[in-house]
């Protein structure tokens, strides 16, 4: 029975902080702004001002903390959909890409040209110790035009030079390259999709090298150092929760055992929560039963910071980058095709058994005609088994058709969108793989906005910089690295833009009642910033400086 | 040193096409070959447990010699597991994925070190086929399979009248113009032609039976010349119909030595090859009643009669 009294049942000795702020933007519609957040044993215990707060202030220790005085304090930013993995085996190379990266070890220029990529190689060849392999990722011909092996060994006819594309599906490499690594040349020469004369190794080339790099790449010192670094991207872009998206890209007991070792540390400042691949291409619903049973107990490896959860992750068509999104009529400009992940069939089959199972599905679907067979999909299983709140969640949602997003509305889907793609890629993708008019309206999030269809916007990184604030300006301006504004009908709302990168992204995770917004019983996770973006307003939103974070209670600076 | 190097099979096709119903024949198949089948997935291969003489996670090992791995993440890394095999496999035959482009898979025949590709057989089931190349969502794909397949195999016949079946046929001829189409029940195909030929046999035994050839297929074996001239040669494998759906054999050519000749549908090649021997002959093996079937030792040895 509850008496009122300090220290009766439920009470805690610890001590309660106050963080005082300039103004404290909640994300709660019940009350948007405050002055103050009281936090003890790293959850808040009340938002308001230091007056609305006495009540608990006059009964329990407490100490005023008034670090962000000239600050905002925001909720703490989420990253629904990002690929840790990707980034350990990416981040130890150099980016060479044709837009700006802002990482936390360095400022990295854009490469705009065939000549500025030649000359940031040679840099990097005078910079980087001798015999140290050159990994520069970023190549995209469209802007770069084609580089061969001739050109890469004018860079060094001595140290490895790899050139990785943007899209990760093929690289160029040097003659020093076949010399590192053996390669046998004879069997490269027979194979289809190797060029040895340009260095060129594509698609299932790609495969052919890995054989030789993976002992390289996947090495335990060199992955841990990347994933060490991805903790610092994080942390930089103001995250302090994150959803993998896809463990076990390398092989899941050696990723979890890496992600272990290296982020669940004390100072790392961000949590992150994993959706499983759920995907067995060739199994049958026998298989899928005792896939559901390994994924159910998953959760109980969940560490402080490591969590599992009842998402699970689909694939429908291929990647964006690599264009290989599944377009209906007129298809892709030159001609390509798209790929499925899984046959159609096959796609309906383990979405069944996972709906069924009452999971979370996310589903990866990047052209009209992906999109398609997921809404297709889920519309059969709301007729067979209706569920309401089932966070059926459409992944990246590049290439959509206005009509599907009314159906997601009545089908209580929602979206965790990759709008970075509107600014990287859509002067690129008009003029070359879609016409302007499906370019211009890649990742139409303005119509999800009026539709009421909740949605989060990510970056899965590595594909796009893990900095929400500049998802958040690309998706509220939609302005390309042209300087065009793409589609402006399909611009969010500033607010929701904000939400996307906070609230909403929570319930993208199915962990909004934990975190993406302050209020009482939260987690005290905040991004601390030096403007509040609703005065800021659109325009300037990706320049709003961070200070840093807290997470959990505790504050975790910036260094610059 | 080529012809050390193991030959590869892909089978392809979309979900249904019967790969699974070839595999399971192959991998217990009277044809004497020691075979690594890679798959996608053990459930739907159904062996005879008598005929099993180990299963270790990954790998089931029978009795005639033949082991049936599941693909590892990587194609790569499954392929250098059963390379290694220490006596290696006669041949490596590679189950598609339903979603894939088999003519990819064979880049790894092609590519890979201590590979080469074989063929790449597309299966496709009669009764659906032409409905599922129309379909919304795979239509382009399996379109794109028939496409890559050196020899189409139609399957599940019995199913289908015979005028729709010729129509069929027809119309996967007008996909695929260079392929051979072959059809079958029940996934009864003839190992012979899914599989490699073993020269050495064919040619000692020089007859048509030892192919166990049946009602569909018919082999024969050409007597070469001493030595060919290679224009002859190149003329023939380019110029004979995808009917003659396989060619094997050694042979000399005029003033260049000793070379591998193969060729599945219309895809050959002609490869220099030590050899001791002095044997020069090719094994064929065709539809029944192909045409120019009686003509191709002529064309062999003095150039095709145009």
């Amino acid at each position: 029975m509850a008496t009122g009294q300090p220290g009766a049942a439920g009470k805690t000795d610890s001590a309660i902080t106050v963080f005082t702020a300039r103004r404290v933007r909640t994300m709660e519609l019940s009350q948007p702004t405050a002055e103050a957040v009281a936090v003890r044993d790293g959850k808040i215990v009340e938002v308001g001002t230091l007056e609305t707060l006495r009540p608990w202030l006059d009964n329990y220790p407490h100490e005023i903390d008034d670090t962000f005085a000239d600050h905002v304090i925001m909720p703490g930013f989420i990253d629904p959909h990002l690929h840790p993995s990707m980034a350990a085996v990416l981040l130890p190379m150099d980016f060479t890409t044709v837009t700006d990266w802002s990482l936390p070890w360095e400022d990295v220029g854009a490469v705009a040209s065939r000549v500025e990529l030649l000359e940031r190689l040679t840099e990097l060849d005078n910079r980087l110790e001798p015999g140290e392999p050159l990994f520069a990722w970023g190549h995209h011909p469209i802007w770069h035009g084609d580089i061969d092996r001739e050109q890469l060994n004018n860079i060094s006819t001595t140290r490895p030079v790899i050139v990785w594309h943007r899209g990760y599906h093929s690289f160029i490499v040097n003659d020093a390259f076949y010399e590192w690594l053996d390669v046998d040349l004879d069997a490269a020469r027979r194979h289809p999709q190797v060029d040895v004369e340009r260095g060129a190794f594509f698609e299932t080339g790609l495969g052919f090298a890995m054989r030789y790099l993976s002992p390289f790449l996947l090495g335990s010192e060199r992955f841990r150092s990347g994933l060490d670094r991805m903790r610092q991207v994080i942390h930089h872009g103001g995250q302090t929760t994150i959803g993998d998206a896809a463990l076990g890209m390398y092989g899941f007991e050696r990723e979890w055992e890496h992600l272990n070792a290296v982020m669940e540390r004390p100072d790392t400042p961000f949590r992150i929560q994993f959706m499983v691949t759920a995907m067995r291409p060739q199994g049958n619903e026998t298989s899928d039963q005792s896939m559901i049973e390994h994924i159910l107990q998953l959760p109980e490896r969940n560490t402080h910071r490591l969590r599992f959860s009842d998402h699970v992750k689909m694939f429908a068509d291929g990647g964006f980058f690599a264009e290989l999104m599944q377009l209906g009529f007129p298809g892709h400009l030159d001609g390509r095709h798209g790929e499925w992940m899984t046959p159609p069939e096959r796609f309906e089959e383990i979405a069944r058994s996972l709906w069924n199972a009452r999971l979370k599905i996310h589903v990866h679907c990047t052209g009209d005609n992906g999109i398609e067979l997921t809404l297709q999909t889920l519309e059969k299983l709301q007729s067979e088994r209706p569920r309401f709140d089932h966070r059926f969640t459409l992944e990246h949602f590049g290439i959509s058709r206005p009509q599907q997003v009314d159906r997601m509305a009545a089908l209580g889907a929602i979206a965790s969108v990759q709008v970075y793609y509107v600014y990287e890629l859509s002067r690129a993708f008009a003029d070359h793989s879609l016409g302007y008019e499906r370019a211009s309206q890649i990742s139409r999030l303005g119509s999800l906005e009026r539709a009421g269809v909740r949605f989060a916007i990510h970056s899965d990184y590595t594909m796009a910089p893990a900095r929400p604030l500049n998802n958040a300006w690309v998706a509220a301006n939609r302005i390309n690295e042209s300087g065009e504004v793409m589609c402006p009908d399909e611009r969010t709302s500033l607010d929701a833009a904000i939400r996307a990168i906070t609230i909403n992204a929570a319930y993208v995770l199915g962990l909004e009642n934990e975190v993406g917004s302050l209020s009482w019983g939260k987690k005290a996770d905040f991004t601390i910033l030096e403007a509040d973006p609703y005065d800021v307003g659109t325009d300037g939103l990706n320049e709003i400086p961070i200070w840093g974070t807290v997470f959990e209670g505790e504050k975790f600076a910036i260094e610059r | 040193m080529n012809e050390q190097r193991i030959p590869v099979t892909v089978i392809g096709g979309y979900l249904g096409a019967g790969k699974t119903t070839l595999i399971n024949r192959l991998l217990v198949g009277d044809h004497g070959r020691r075979l690594a089948v890679l798959v996608n997935d053990f459930g739907a291969v159904n062996i005879d447990a008598d005929l099993i003489a180990s299963h270790d996670g990954a790998t089931i090992s029978l009795e005639n010699g033949c082991i049936c791995c599941t693909l590892a993440d990587s194609l790569g890394d499954s392929l250098d597991a059963v390379l290694a095999l220490d006596p290696a496999p006669d041949q490596i035959v590679i189950e598609a994925s339903g979603v894939a482009d088999p003519k990819k898979v064979a880049y790894y025949g092609q590519g890979w070190p201590g590979c080469r590709l074989d063929a790449v057989v597309v299966l496709a089931d009669a009764e659906t086929i032409r409905s599922l190349s129309d379909d919304q969502f795979v239509g382009e794909l399996v379109t794109r399979q028939l496409l890559s397949g050196d020899l189409v195999i139609l399957t599940k016949i019995d199913l289908v009248a015979e005028r729709s079946l010729h129509d069929v046929e027809q119309w996967v001829g007008t996909v695929n113009d260079a392929g051979s189409v072959i059809r079958v029940a029940h996934g009864l195909v003839d190992p012979c032609v899914v599989l490699d030929l073993a020269i050495e046999a064919e040619v000692s035994e020089s007859t048509n039976e030892v192919l166990g050839a049946d009602d569909l297929f018919e082999s024969a074996v050409i007597e070469v010349s001493s030595a060919i001239e290679r224009q002859h040669l190149e003329v023939a494998l380019e110029t004979w119909s995808e009917e003659i759906v396989r060619v094997k054999g050694i042979i000399t050519l005029v003033g260049e030595g000793r070379h591998l000749v193969q060729r599945v549908a219309k895809r050959w090649s002609i490869e220099p090859v030590s050899d001791d021997d002095t044997t020069n002959a090719l094994v064929v093996v065709a539809l029944r009643g192909a045409n120019g079937l009686d003509q191709l030792s002529a064309d062999v040895n003095s150039g095709p009669q145009l």
